[in-house]
């Protein structure tokens, strides 16, 4: 009895202290003086960041758009109101998809590269040396990455977005004959910049800082070996994906909750 | 010891979970010289350079480099005391993003606002002084092990540092390569009156080139001195490790019970 | 220099198409009209019930889009709904004041919206003027009623 209790302080107080040691990291490594050399390790970033993961956002959000489309025709012809399928592409894309899966995407593709090239330089000591040269790694390694996951991620999601309304419209419009004038018109009345696309891009915002906190974190954390990177990569896209997953259903009640 | 002393480690106790690695170690370090320390693996060699070098922190004692307590600076003055120190890692630690020139020009670029034409003429410099100037647009996973590792020392030295710390420079070296590197510290050293800390099991290699060598075992200072004292030494401990023998005080066997016993145990008795 | 050149080429068509993409959904998507205030006037009417009707639904005539309903509020005096939409300029003082504004519904289930349709009187609509002339929007649960009253009788 005792050891259980013993094991389940044990357990909170571990759990209590990576959070602590999560966030004490967070805030050491973004809050930093923008600098000249700062920007060229950020641009660096974004292109390993960003632009690497463009490919695979761009054909799922073709694929998604075509998709919903596909799926949607068949369901709102039933009610003779297939006019309306542009309202549905969009929106489901704007407000919901877009973000989160271009978020998944991310994890799986962006989060656990960087876990494991962190891990990596943690494992060859390229951490430690910095430190001894007397360059601070959070500045150096860690924080250029996390404003490289912050700012591509919400450039990701409107990216899968346009291509996933054009998909929508390809299949819709193209191949399915919805007349094209009121694709886009039914779109238009229906879609909010405010409160649909800008609320989308607030969600995508708050993805990319998660994701790439953990993913950033998880690599500064781990055990320096093979098999520990290997570990912290895993772990990486699943916390990650569950973050991302948990949060969308918070954020969606905050945002949209109250419209009924 | 008359010389001056450049580091003094006093009365220091460090543990990881509940394995002391370190209980009550003294050392002094002379300014201008190689110092080695010497131990069987395990016993934390490196977490005494970590210690050193300020990235851990003692569980108590104290370790004075210049006089000032490492473990009392603020962080900017822990940082700004570590320019004065260059450190050499087990496995070159260079920056896998960067090529042979930019891992040394780095520490010149963070700490010093030296025009490019002068970076450039003081990065050859210490290129041509490990014989990698040609080398100098490879990336690291070019490089073989040692070359990466003598990279690593111009590296260490770009900044001119009163202050070297080595970490095993010799592990998993070829006969040649290790040569070479023995050679190149001693070389660097005397060139530029560093003083030199050494961490390494090797025992032929250190000694060769240390002016004076702590043997540490159990967590603590076993034995000090000069290499030809050391090479007298009569202590068991001391003569098992620096002739290398396989068994002495430091037992060959894990602890196990008598060896005749358990293979006679009894069937239904195996444990 | 040629590698570090090209990295930066790529983030900024990186940036650039996501700032794309932003302006895409604004204007194309969300029907955020780039179009200045004074290129619109000004009409209410006053309907007995709007239905599912909201601020950004469509005014059309003949199907064809001519503005947008602005704002809907409760007319304290009649207790009904007083509808503002805001017209394409050009369609000012061409309307006659007769006009019947109608709430339609495109499909079954489909959003609502104003349909107007021209009447014959020689004033014409302007700017701040009111459509008298409305019919409410079709309550289905009201034509069901009806239906089965109907058919009981």
């Amino acid at each position: 009895m005792m050891r259980h209790i013993h094991a389940l302080g044990r357990a909170t107080l571990d759990i209590v202290s990576s959070i602590g040691r999560a966030g004490l990291f967070l805030i050491q490594s973004i809050v930093c003086l923008p600098s000249r050399e700062g920007f060229h390790l950020w641009v660096r970033q974004m292109h390993f960041v960003g632009v690497m993961s463009g490919a695979i956002v761009l054909v799922s959000g073709l694929f998604i758009g075509m998709v919903l489309a596909l799926q949607g025709f068949t369901i709102l012809v039933g009610f003779g109101a297939d006019e309306a399928l542009g309202q549905m592409v969009a929106l489901s894309l704007v407000r919901e998809l877009a973000p989160v899966v271009a978020a998944l995407l991310f994890a799986g593709r962006a989060g656990s590269a960087l876990t494991a090239e962190i891990g990596l330089m943690k494992a060859t000591e390229q951490l430690t040396s910095m430190e001894m040269i007397g360059v601070d790694p959070l500045r150096r390694i860690v924080a250029p990455r996390l404003w490289a996951g912050f700012v591509s991620l919400p450039i990701l999601t409107v990216m899968f977005a346009v291509v996933g309304i054009w998909g929508g419209y390809l299949v819709g419009v193209d191949w399915l004959g919805v007349y094209e004038g009121s694709y886009w018109s039914n779109m238009q009345d229906s879609v909010d910049f405010v409160d649909d696309v800008l609320n989308g891009m607030i969600k995508s915002l708050v993805f990319g800082l998660v994701v790439t906190w953990i993913a950033v974190f998880q690599g500064y954390d781990l055990i320096p070996t093979s098999e520990g990177i290997s570990r912290a990569t895993t772990r990486t896209v699943v916390y990650a994906s569950l973050a991302v997953l948990g949060l969308d259903f918070v954020l969606t009640a905050l945002m949209f909750g109250d419209l009924g | 010891m008359d010389d001056p002393i450049m580091v003094e480690v006093k009365d220091l106790h460090f543990s990881r979970g509940n394995t002391d690695i370190f209980r009550g170690v003294d050392l002094q370090i002379p300014l201008g010289k190689i110092t080695a320390i010497m131990g069987p693996s395990g016993t934390g060699k490196t977490t005494l350079l970590k210690l050193i070098g300020g990235q851990l922190v003692p569980d108590r004692g104290q370790v004075l480099i210049d006089g000032q307590d490492v473990h009392q600076l603020s962080r900017r003055s822990l940082f700004k005391l570590r320019r004065r120190m260059g450190m050499l890692f087990q496995s070159g630690a260079l920056f896998s993003d960067l090529d042979v020139f930019e891992n040394v020009a780095f520490p010149l670029r963070v700490h010093t606002e030296l025009p490019n034409a002068m970076v450039r003429d003081i990065v050859l410099m210490k290129l041509q002084a490990v014989g990698l100037r040609g080398a100098r647009h490879l990336m690291p996973s070019e490089l073989s092990g040692g070359m990466a590792r003598r990279v690593a020392l111009a590296r260490a030295v770009a900044l001119d540092p009163d202050l070297v710390l080595y970490d095993e420079p010799f592990v998993g070296q070829d006969p040649i390569s290790m040569g070479v590197l023995v050679q190149l510290i001693k070389k660097v050293n005397q060139a530029l009156g560093l003083t030199a800390v050494m961490v390494s099991h090797d025992i032929k290699e250190t000694l060769s080139i240390a002016d004076y060598v702590y043997i540490i075992a159990d967590g603590k200072v076993m034995a000090h001195g000069t290499p030809q004292t050391l090479d007298v030494n009569d202590d068991a401990h001391v003569k098992q490790f620096v002739h290398g023998e396989p068994d002495g005080p430091v037992p060959f066997h894990y602890p196990a019970p008598d060896f005749f016993d358990d293979i006679l145990a009894p069937a239904g008795q195996f444990s | 220099m040629k590698r570090n050149n090209l990295l930066e080429l790529g983030v900024g068509i990186f940036m650039l198409a996501g700032i794309l993409g932003l302006v895409f959904l604004g204007l194309r998507v969300s029907g955020l009209g780039v179009g200045v205030p004074n290129d619109t006037f000004t009409l209410t009417a006053n309907f007995a019930n709007i239905g599912g009707l909201r601020p950004q639904s469509k005014v059309t005539m003949s199907g064809v889009r001519v503005g947008k309903v602005t704002n809907i509020q409760l007319d304290p005096k009649w207790f009904d709904a007083k509808v503002t939409m805001e017209l394409d300029s050009e369609y000012e003082g061409k309307l006659s004041n007769d006009t019947t504004a109608a709430i339609l519904t495109s499909g079954l289930l489909g959003e609502q919206y104003i349909g107007l349709t021209v009447g014959g009187a020689p004033e014409m609509l302007h700017d701040g003027d009111v459509i008298h002339d409305t019919q409410q929007a079709l309550v289905l649960e009201e034509l069901i009623q009806q239906f089965v009253s109907n058919m009981a009788n």
